[in-house]
């Protein structure tokens, strides 16, 4: 099997200063892209991405790119979608929040208890995001899964040329799988 | 005006100029005068700049100060780190960039134009120009470095 | 009646400096100048929000960029806002030297003084502005 180049994923977080929601965005996406995941991905700083950085629009056209949000204004994902092409994945801090039950969030500027669950579980998520959209390698043995998934919304995958490569199934040890949402 | 090579690793694309010389350790060397007299320029290169971050002090060798290779003749302090750079030639500073004064961020503006750091009048340019690596040479130096940090 | 002053903070997140730059907007929205001020998410006047935009069209505006593509001070103005004050922090730092900022999820100590020190220097800038209940 050819030896891939580690591919990897773009990750852009709202950092809403307005509210906690937006706080728990910043650091989740903060202990990924350092903690979690610090080889597969990338930051995406937003101001620069709006203001015209042309490095950041360039990588989210690109590859895969994940984005955070606070809350349904969703200013993460639709910038993104504006300047770059749709999200592979759009997380929302608080529906993610309210699903998995962390409690009442506050704090902008120092997160409570709540808060800082909201931001384990939203950090939890975004890895197997990445994890999804980057392949992940099994280290406990000696078979190595690769599951080529579509990103959300993307009809192809294409490279920087622009020629549609239909991606929906892999052959993995000879076995057709079929790629999933 | 010069014209650059580029790589792109990851968002970050990195210029290299093809009108001068380069050390390793990404410090570039443009010669200002022709024939006798061998001055050349001394400054850092596009990947240096990215990678360190925005400049806010620089320190100079005064003019008159006697540099052998390998010599610290600036300092650079970035909000990250502070670069001592050495010399990739033997001479004597003969001129600043006195712009740094008010403008040290011309390092990460223009670093290959107004963002020079020092003149010097080399006094062995034919031994020490073997040392330094032509633009190719140091765009692949530099692409390596490039992807090791962008893997930490 | 006095305006309040529409602080707007990039909050880049590739820097330690873009923390300075949220930290300092906190500080002086919510503790020093509580009353003359009101904070708002670039990323929200960017997008659109109405909120956002009418703050910014009704009120002076200082921005706080981390770095030298000063995003904020681009954006607000491309919004249609009036900045009465571009704030750029590695300008500031040169004369906090010692206040060296590290860490991006947790600013460390140093970077928790220079964005005090930058709070308490944009304070006095936001007394000047809404002075007399006028705008700049």
């Amino acid at each position: 099997m050819p030896d891939l180049p580690q591919r990897k994923a773009g990750i852009v977080a709202c950092s809403g200063e307005e509210l906690p929601e937006g706080t728990v965005a910043r650091l989740a996406a903060l202990k990924v892209l350092h903690e979690l995941r610090p080889g597969n991905t990338v930051t995406i700083c937003l101001p620069l991405f709006l203001a015209g950085g042309e490095g950041d629009r360039a990588f989210a056209r690109f590859h895969p790119t994940i984005t955070v949000d606070g809350c349904e204004l969703r200013c993460a994902a639709r910038g993104t979608e504006m300047y770059s092409g749709k999200p592979a994945a759009s997380i929302v801090v608080k529906q993610l929040a309210a699903a998995q039950g962390v409690g009442v969030i506050e704090g902008r500027r120092s997160l409570n208890d709540a808060g800082k669950r909201a931001v384990d579980v939203t950090a939890q998520r975004l890895a197997e995001l990445v994890d999804r959209f980057v392949g992940k390698r099994d280290t406990r043995g000696a078979t190595t899964e690769l599951v080529v998934l579509q990103p959300s919304g993307a009809k192809v995958a294409a490279c920087s040329c622009g020629t549609g490569v239909p991606t929906k199934t892999a052959l993995i040890d000879g076995k057709p799988v079929e790629g999933k949402e | 005006m010069s014209e650059f090579l580029r790589v792109t690793v990851d968002k970050f694309t990195f210029r290299v100029a093809t009108d001068r010389l380069y050390t390793a350790e990404g410090a570039w060397v443009l010669r200002i005068q022709p024939r006798e007299v061998n001055n050349v320029r001394l400054g850092v290169t596009d990947f240096v700049q990215q990678h360190n971050g925005d400049v806010a002090f620089v320190n100079i060798k005064p003019g008159g100060t006697p540099i052998h290779v390998g010599d610290e003749f600036a300092e650079i302090e970035t909000m990250k780190v502070t670069l001592a750079l050495a010399s990739p030639v033997d001479g004597t500073i003969v001129r600043l960039n006195e712009a740094f004064t008010l403008n040290p961020e011309l390092i990460n503006q223009d670093p290959y134009g107004e963002g020079w750091l020092a003149e010097i009048e080399t006094t062995n340019w034919e031994t020490d120009r073997t040392r330094l690596l032509d633009p190719r040479a140091y765009l692949a130096v530099m692409q390596a470095q490039a992807e090791e940090e962008l893997k930490s | 009646m006095t305006c309040r002053v529409a602080v707007i903070p990039c909050s880049g997140i590739g820097k330690a400096l873009g923390s300075v730059t949220r930290e300092a907007a906190y500080e002086l929205c919510d503790n020093l100048r509580p009353d003359r001020t009101q904070l708002v998410a670039l990323s929200k006047l960017v997008l659109g929000e109405e909120q956002a935009r009418e703050r910014i069209q009704n009120s002076p505006a200082v921005t706080i960029d981390g770095c030298k593509q000063m995003c904020a001070a681009k954006l607000v103005r491309h919004s249609g806002g009036t900045v009465v004050r571009e704030i750029a922090v590695f300008e500031v730092f040169r004369r906090y030297k010692e206040l060296k900022p590290e860490g991006i999820a947790e600013l460390n100590e140093e970077g928790k003084q220079l964005a005090r020190a930058l709070a308490g220097e944009i304070a006095a800038d936001v007394d000047e502005i809404t002075k007399g209940g006028a705008h700049a």
